[in-house]
């Protein structure tokens, strides 16, 4: 612990004794606290809005845009101070390992309510008229086969680092499918795109909050219900036999950060850790970035300066 | 009858071997399979002793890591802070002076649009990038190319190492690097030039070794000194082979550019692309992927004038747009937009989406039976073998034993006759592709792939080949990587065949009519600088996520150095050669056929060298397709944060490539020396 670090944890002392309740002291506000900008929409309004709270409290922020896959290193070292999105869904395992080690921070859920499943653009309940329960998928099979699936549904899955969610729970649930691991998300979204321009059938797993829920008009189907019990027990869900055979649980979306954040910058780490957005406030600003064309940056700050209720009293409860 | 040759006896055990297998297959398991219990846990031995070594090394790599980042940054605050105007002023004043009224409109065209484009910022930052990675890649490459053809005993070690470094995926040491190097655009900055140094290593060997022998005596008779040699005489002399070295350097960096932003750092043009890509929005992708050709396309024409021409224009038109510029410059922040402030190219992008979208509708069922077509009947009898391909719903019939064991046998009266009349190892070789075309690339045996690939290597280059193949085939068995492996395997294959044959007439037409080459060298440019992940969104929406559309996307790519090095080796017969030709009477074909192939050949299968290592190092970006292979595999390492994984699939994918090359190359040296070349 260095010099100048000490001094500040002291007048952090200091300031609680002198009565000023929970507020912490802002630390070396001449740094800029540097905030992972990914590769997604919803994670860089989440990300601008957390800088411009910083920057309301006094501090400098610089965004540092990062892969999201290969970014945790650089959390733990501190060239990035914190990931203000990250879903517990397709964290990487990097990121477990170095939790568990204590060099990364778990700073909190952010508030999303993340929900994933199996989706399909509205126009295939019309090919399939069961959905969205999700029996129909057992009779539509034929519907949904490819030339590599025949005689089997063609399902498509998530990118292989991201799991296997989708062959999972066809194996669960004995659909009669066969799970095609999508490349990357943009594989995803052109799929969703030729299968609604060409009016063909189309399930995948996929998940919201994102921009393409909207645009193709995308539905989920009805899995039963997603518990852990399902996880556990066999006996949960329809086939008696597995586990598994639900739905997903509602994802964990939550915040991290470097583990030094608390001590070189207090009142930030208190900002941060208070951060909260739900899925109904971000959900209208990633359509004015991805359907609109407006830039993040503008989308962000019109909505800070209009919504200050929302987000003033977390700065304001670490700073005064 | 002669005595059998070792080709025959070699062609003769693997059928042998590859008959047993088939024999033995339904009642042992383990004959297609490699047993999971003979797989060594070589991944996490490699992950533990790198995490280890990283540890010590570290200190090292942050130096490294630090140093670097000085001209990183200093590039990158000029670029991004000086006024546009000003940059496009210099760049188009250094157009006139090098290349006079084309070039200049070239660069203001090109600048123009990345300007109105809106991604100006962003592309600075990715020159920024390049102008420190090219030339540390060129003096790499340089310096290595110049060793190796000093000290002759190195060649070897010299040409696996830069197979190496352009076989083993960027993402595949990825993990490892950001561990050595810490975050940022450092880590893409080396990545870029472990990546673009060894075209111009490989250029600078082949130009040296063609330096006539009579220009080299020439100098030593003068009483040069080595040194001497070397720099007045040898590399003048190669200069032209030298720069395709440096043409190549420089698209193989700016190809890189995509890497850089997969690990973040700073906003350049390649995050864009990757933001783009992900929100499968084509236009715009397409433009941000434009900048990034157009600052290739500079780059090469502005070296090329440079190092070709003596001419220069005058510098005081130079000068003049120079101040004009900086006139402008001094105004622009008043008077002018800001870089960002440009969108001029918004609605193109709108119109090239719905277009992809109103061609995708519309043309749905010719899409589909194009890739059904291929599918069925070319890209699934490759994998899986017409024993499993052939189904009553595709080619409607239904594959049984008995047509097998009636191909084997018509193959195998063929080889008893044609080994009666001589040519034993043709009839042989037929058995054999009739049993791999049953069984399928993916469904080799193994013991059949390790004879096979050891004799084969045996007839071609004896038994360092052949023990090379072996133990290199053995390895990927070893570290439980086979299936995959042969996925890869045959994904190139079927790429590769595809562009030695397509580029090689390509090339050869380019070669004849200039007016073909000024149409094909833009487009091999377009190709090999645009980010591919531009195209993978049309890709997938014509022919959706699957083989086909990795396959199509693999020989966009590896199709470019074969039209490349083709035409480049046909225009570079020396005009004494041609003329001697004309004047005995040769018809234009005759001069085709004896003297322009067989001269070019050198070059022509370095452009095959480069067409194997190039479908390789694209089954990573076809990962992204969705596959199963190799390349999958380092995209889940990537996801893991495995360093072991990584590192053992990206030396499977080099091992595969490698073995692939060094067979092609031992048989055409073989085959020069038996047309006397």
């Amino acid at each position: 612990m260095n010099k100048v670090s000490k001094l500040v944890s002291t007048c952090a002392v200091l300031t609680l004794l002198s009565g000023a309740a929970y507020a912490a002291e802002l630390g070396a506000v001449d740094e800029p606290i540097k905030l992972a900008i990914n590769e997604w929409t919803g994670q860089q309004i989440t990300t601008r809005i957390a800088g411009q709270m910083l920057q309301a409290a006094g501090y400098k922020v610089e965004y540092v845009t990062a892969g999201y896959q290969n970014m945790w290193q650089a959390v733990s070292e501190g060239q990035i101070d914190a990931a203000l999105e990250v879903w517990g869904s397709n964290v990487t395992e990097q990121y477990k390992q170095l939790n568990k080690e204590g060099k990364v921070e778990d700073l909190g859920e952010l508030g999303l309510v993340a929900r994933e499943g199996f989706a399909y653009p509205a126009h295939v309940a019309e090919l399939c008229p069961g959905l969205p329960k999700w029996e129909a998928l057992k009779d539509c099979a034929s519907v949904f086969a490819t030339a590599e699936t025949l005689p089997e549904g063609r399902l498509v899955d998530y990118p292989g680092e991201w799991g296997t969610p989708g062959a999972d729970r066809i194996k669960a649930l004995g659909l009669p499918f066969k799970a095609i691991p999508a490349g990357s998300e943009g594989a995803l979204a052109a799929e969703f795109k030729a299968s609604v321009e060409r009016k063909k059938p189309l399930v995948a797993v996929f998940w919201q909050p994102h921009w393409a829920i909207a645009a193709y008009d995308l539905k989920f189907v009805e899995l039963p219900e997603g518990k852990q019990e399902c996880f556990d027990d066999p006996a949960y869900g329809p086939n008696k036999d597995a586990t598994g055979d639900c739905d997903f649980i509602p994802t964990r979306v939550f915040k991290a950060a470097w583990p030094g954040l608390k001590e070189k910058w207090p009142a930030a780490y208190e900002i941060l850790k208070g951060l909260k957005l739900s899925t109904e406030e971000q959900q209208p600003l990633m359509g004015a970035v991805d359907v609109d064309g407006k830039s993040a940056e503008d989308v962000t700050q019109t909505w800070i300066e209009a919504n200050s209720a929302a987000w003033k009293p977390v700065v304001e409860a670490a700073t005064k | 009858m002669k005595r059998p040759t070792p080709a025959v006896w070699a062609a003769l055990t693997a059928v042998l071997v590859g008959a047993a297998c088939i024999t033995l297959s339904p009642y042992f398991h383990w004959v297609t399979s490699w047993p999971a219990g003979a797989t060594l846990p070589v991944t996490s031995w490699i992950g533990t002793g790198l995490t280890a070594a990283f540890e010590l090394l570290k200190p090292l790599a942050r130096t490294i890591s630090t140093l670097l980042s000085y001209p990183m940054m200093f590039a990158n605050t000029v670029l991004v802070n000086s006024p546009y105007s000003l940059t496009i002023g210099i760049l188009t004043a250094l157009g006139w002076y090098l290349g006079g009224i084309r070039l200049t409109l070239l660069v203001v065209s090109g600048l123009g649009f990345v300007l109105f484009s809106g991604y100006w910022i962003a592309s600075m930052n990715t020159l920024a990038l390049v102008f420190v990675s090219v030339p540390f890649a060129l003096l790499v490459g340089f310096a290595v190319g110049l060793l190796a053809n000093e000290f002759k005993s190195i060649n070897r070690v010299v040409e696996t190492t830069l197979d190496v470094m352009q076989t083993v995926p960027t993402f595949a040491y990825l993990t490892p690097l950001l561990l050595l190097f810490g975050f940022g655009p450092v880590v893409g900055l080396i990545a870029s030039i472990i990546y673009a140094a060894p075209p111009m290593a490989r250029n600078v060997m082949l130009g040296l070794q063609r330096v006539e022998p009579e220009i080299k005596e020439a100098a030593i008779m003068n009483g040069a000194t080595r040194v001497q040699q070397l720099f007045l005489i040898e590399v003048p002399s190669a200069v032209r082979q030298i720069m395709v070295g440096v043409n190549q350097t420089i698209m193989a960096a700016l190809s890189m550019v995509i890497i850089a932003a997969v690990i973040g750092g700073f906003n350049d043009i390649g995050w864009e692309v990757l933001l783009t890509m992900r929100k499968a929005a084509f236009g715009q992708s397409l433009v941000a992927g434009l900048v990034i050709v157009i600052f290739a396309i500079l780059a090469d024409r502005m070296s090329g004038a440079l190092a070709q021409s003596e001419v220069r224009y005058s510098w005081r038109i130079a000068l003049a747009v120079v101040l004009v510029s900086v006139a402008l410059a001094t105004v622009e922040r008043s008077l002018l937009p800001g870089p960002d402030s440009y969108s001029a190219f918004k609605g193109l992008a709108a119109a090239a989406d719905s277009y992809l979208n109103a061609f995708t509708a519309a043309n749905g069922l010719v899409l589909d039976a194009v890739k059904n077509g291929a599918m069925f009947f070319v890209l699934l009898p490759l994998k899986i073998g017409l024993g499993q391909a052939v189904l009553p719903f595709t080619w409607g019939f239904m594959w049984t034993k008995w047509m097998s064991a009636a191909v084997y046998a018509v193959f195998g009266v063929v080889a008893v006759v044609m080994a009666l009349r001589g040519s034993a190892v043709l009839g042989l070789s037929l058995l054999i592709v009739s049993g791999v075309m049953i069984v399928g690339i993916a469904n080799l045996p193994w013991p059949f792939m390790l004879v096979s690939l050891g004799a084969l290597g045996w007839v071609a280059g004896g038994p360092k080949l052949a023990a090379f193949a072996v133990t290199m085939i053995m390895a990927i068995l070893l570290m439980g990587l086979w299936e995959p492996a042969l996925l890869s395997l045959y994904l190139c294959t079927a790429a590769v065949s595809v562009c030695v044959v397509l580029g090689g007439l390509i090339g050869l037409v380019s070669s004849v009519s200039p007016a073909t080459w000024s149409v094909v060298r833009p487009v091999c440019d377009f190709f090999q600088t645009i980010p591919l992940f531009v195209f993978l969104i049309p890709v997938l929406m014509f022919f959706q996520i699957g083989e086909f559309s990795a396959f199509l996307a693999i020989c966009a790519y590896a199709i470019v150095p074969m039209v490349r090095y083709t035409y480049h080796g046909l225009t570079s017969t020396p005009e004494e050669l041609l003329e001697a030709a004309v004047a005995s009477g040769a018809s234009d074909w005759q001069v085709m056929r004896e003297v322009r192939i067989p001269y070019s050949l050198p070059t022509i299968l370095l452009g095959l060298n480069q067409t194997v290592l190039y479908a390789f190092s694209m089954l990573v970006i076809a990962a992204l397709i969705g596959t199963t292979d190799l390349g999958q595999q380092i995209y889940l390492a990537l996801g893991q944060g495995d360093v072991g994984l990584g590192v053992a699939a990206g030396a499977a994918m080099a091992i595969l490539a490698l073995v692939a090359d060094r067979l092609v190359q031992a048989f055409a040296m073989k085959q020069r020396q038996a047309l006397g070349l």
